[in-house]
């Protein structure tokens, strides 16, 4: 019966564990425009110190070439997290199976669901569409495409909005997915928030489900973003599916 | 009389339109709420977004809190309920729905912070804005997000506040001819009432592309607009006058109209909303002979500026003010750090 190391957890003083509880250790990796050496592992030091670190060391140090070094540090973590007061808007629903959500669309729905996905302004990263979309899906979970009763449309990479709203008017599209990876100078808000205000102007914001995905997204900043929902990383096709269906029924849109 | 009771006599809603991200909606709409306070005003406050969460969902910076007096109404999701550290008397759970829960319309009764969130489509704002007065509020403050300004529309709110900044750029010229921009746009020449206005107004409904010769009204077979340039170059005639389109006016509606045939016509939109054509193309258009009417147009109610970017630099308010306020005579323009007495009104 011997104690458990949750037992001492203090959830309103959350701190890193490396060793043993509470002892704050993290793990950095970072790359310095300096040439590799002393004087470099030292800046690396005296960087992670400013970052707050306690007794930080560099465990290891590569050369990357032409003036640039890359470090593995390890230092104590002073500050700690109220893991208490912690509140994180999720997307309320059941999650479904494929199966599971087959026979949902042939009782509530009665028809095919028509999806349509793209990966829109300059973005070219169709990872997160494809992993929603294609038949094949990721991780072992399969695409929308391998869904009976939804029949899935993938425009791919650098879509525009316009040619995405054009397309979800012409296939009378339930839902729109679109997914963003590329997030430099935030440039994935100005082309979310275009692609509502194009369908705002269109008259069909009301008529669809929003849906935007990416690794910046959260379901927090969908509603900010004016979407129905938003899925960060971990998110597979059942969630989608699952969610996306659901909100059909519940908004009468069937 | 104060600043909101003039808003107040005019309008009922009242939107913040942000020229972008950190022009500073939410200081106007503090601002206000201030002002209100003193004038002893019932408010009702939403949001296009979300507004009163402590750090920035985007850029992790800070953001205004927003405080709210007794008595105002105010749009909470069901997920923000908890979080609010006002006393908030629930008086009705609605069915729009939001990303963050069922949308709960409340009386503060216990002055404090709320954490603030509305509809997401335009269509339910206007519903839920009318209950909102059902339910005793003077004047509605709706806060915008981000740069949406699709709840600019006069179909949801009878007025708007435009919030523009340093944010948009380093350049101020450039800061003034975005700004001016879409108050150029919001003040669009109308189609005069008489008969060809009712006979847009009666076509409008079709929710058609609708070209008027003369006598004749000939309606396009198009689900949209978009992309489909082409199709309209080919049915527009040396006799088309008039053109109005129902959806999203883009340069991609237009783009294929033959050169000669854009000069000869008007077109029109429903509203202002309905315009996605930036301050450059814009000015290349309107080389081209390029005309635009609206059915109706967006009520400015006044214009704030921000001179300070989250990034770290700002401009000489005095000079911005200065420079928006000579494109735009009537208008007022004001910045909120100063109140509108400092206005150059």
């Amino acid at each position: 019966m011997g104690k458990t190391a949750t037992a001492k957890v203090d959830l309103t003083k959350v701190k890193p564990y490396g060793d043993t509880l509470n002892d704050g250790m993290v793990q950095l990796s970072f790359t310095l425009p300096v040439p590799y050496g002393d004087e470099a592992s030292e800046a690396a030091v005296i960087l992670a110190k400013k970052m707050g670190l306690d007794e930080p060391s560099v465990v290891y140090s590569k050369d990357l070439g032409i003036g640039y070094t890359n470090f593995i540090v390890y230092g104590k973590c002073q500050h700690t997290v109220d893991y208490t007061s912690i509140k994180v808007p999720k997307i309320e629903v059941d999650v479904m199976d494929r199966l599971e959500c087959e026979k949902f669309i042939e009782e509530n729905i009665k028809r095919d669901v028509v999806i349509v996905g793209a990966c829109t302004g300059t973005d070219a990263h169709t990872v997160g569409i494809d992993a929603i979309i294609n038949m094949k899906g990721f991780d072992g979970h399969f695409g929308l495409e391998r869904y009976k009763g939804i029949e899935a449309i993938n425009m791919g990479s650098q879509v525009s909005n316009e040619t995405l709203v054009a397309k979800a008017i012409e296939v009378n599209a339930d839902a729109i997915l679109v997914s963003q990876i590329v997030t430099q100078k935030d440039i994935h808000i100005k082309n979310l928030t275009e692609l509502v205000e194009l369908l705002e102007a269109e008259g069909i914001r009301d008529k669809v489900i929003l849906v935007c995905g990416g690794p910046r997204i959260s379901h927090e900043l969908a509603q900010e973003l004016g979407y129905d929902a938003g899925f960060g990383p971990r998110s597979y096709a059942e969630n989608v599916a699952s969610y996306v269906l659901t909100e059909l029924v519940k908004r009468k849109l069937v | 009389m104060g600043f909101l009771n003039q808003l107040a006599e005019k309008y009922k809603t009242i939107s913040i339109v942000g020229m972008a991200k950190n022009a500073g909606k939410t200081t106007t709409l503090n601002y206000l709420i201030e002002e209100a306070m003193d004038e002893g005003m019932v408010l009702g406050i939403t949001s296009t977004g979300r507004d009163g969460e402590n750090t920035d969902l985007v850029t992790g910076s800070e953001k205004p809190k927003v405080y709210l007096e007794y008595g105002t109404i105010v749009s909470v999701p069901e997920q923000l309920y908890e979080l609010s550290d006002a006393g908030l008397e629930i008086l009705r759970i609605t069915s729009y729905p939001t990303a963050i829960g069922r949308i709960m319309l409340c009386r503060v009764k216990e002055s404090g912070y709320v954490q603030i969130a509305g509809p997401t489509n335009t269509k339910d704002h206007k519903k839920m804005c009318e209950e909102m007065l059902e339910l005793g509020a003077q004047l509605i403050l709706i806060d915008g997000a981000i740069d949406r300004k699709s709840i600019a529309a006069p179909d949801t709110s009878d007025a708007v506040i435009l919030a523009t900044g340093a944010v948009l750029s380093r350049n101020l010229n450039k800061v003034v001819e975005e700004t001016l921009h879409t108050a150029n746009l919001y003040q669009l020449p109308e189609v005069p009432v008489g008969d060809l206005r009712k006979r847009i107004v009666e076509g409008a409904s079709e929710e058609k592309i609708m070209l008027i010769e003369g006598e004749k009204v000939k309606f396009l077979e198009l689900a949209t607009g978009l992309l489909s340039g082409k199709y309209l170059d080919d049915a527009i005639t040396k006799e088309t006058e008039w053109v109005y389109i129902p959806g999203a006016f883009t340069q991609s509606v237009i783009a294929d109209i033959h050169p000669a045939k854009l000069r000869q016509l008007i077109f029109v939109v429903k509203d202002p909303t309905k315009v996605f054509i930036g301050a450059k193309s814009w000015k290349q258009l309107k080389k081209r002979g390029f005309r635009l009417y609206v059915l109706e147009g967006i009520k400015i109610a006044g214009i704030s500026v921000n001179p300070y970017s989250p990034s770290g630099y700002s401009f000489e308010h005095k000079d911005l003010i200065k420079a928006i306020k000579e494109g735009l005579e009537d208008i007022l323009v004001f910045d909120v750090k100063f109140g509108v007495d400092y206005a150059t009104v």
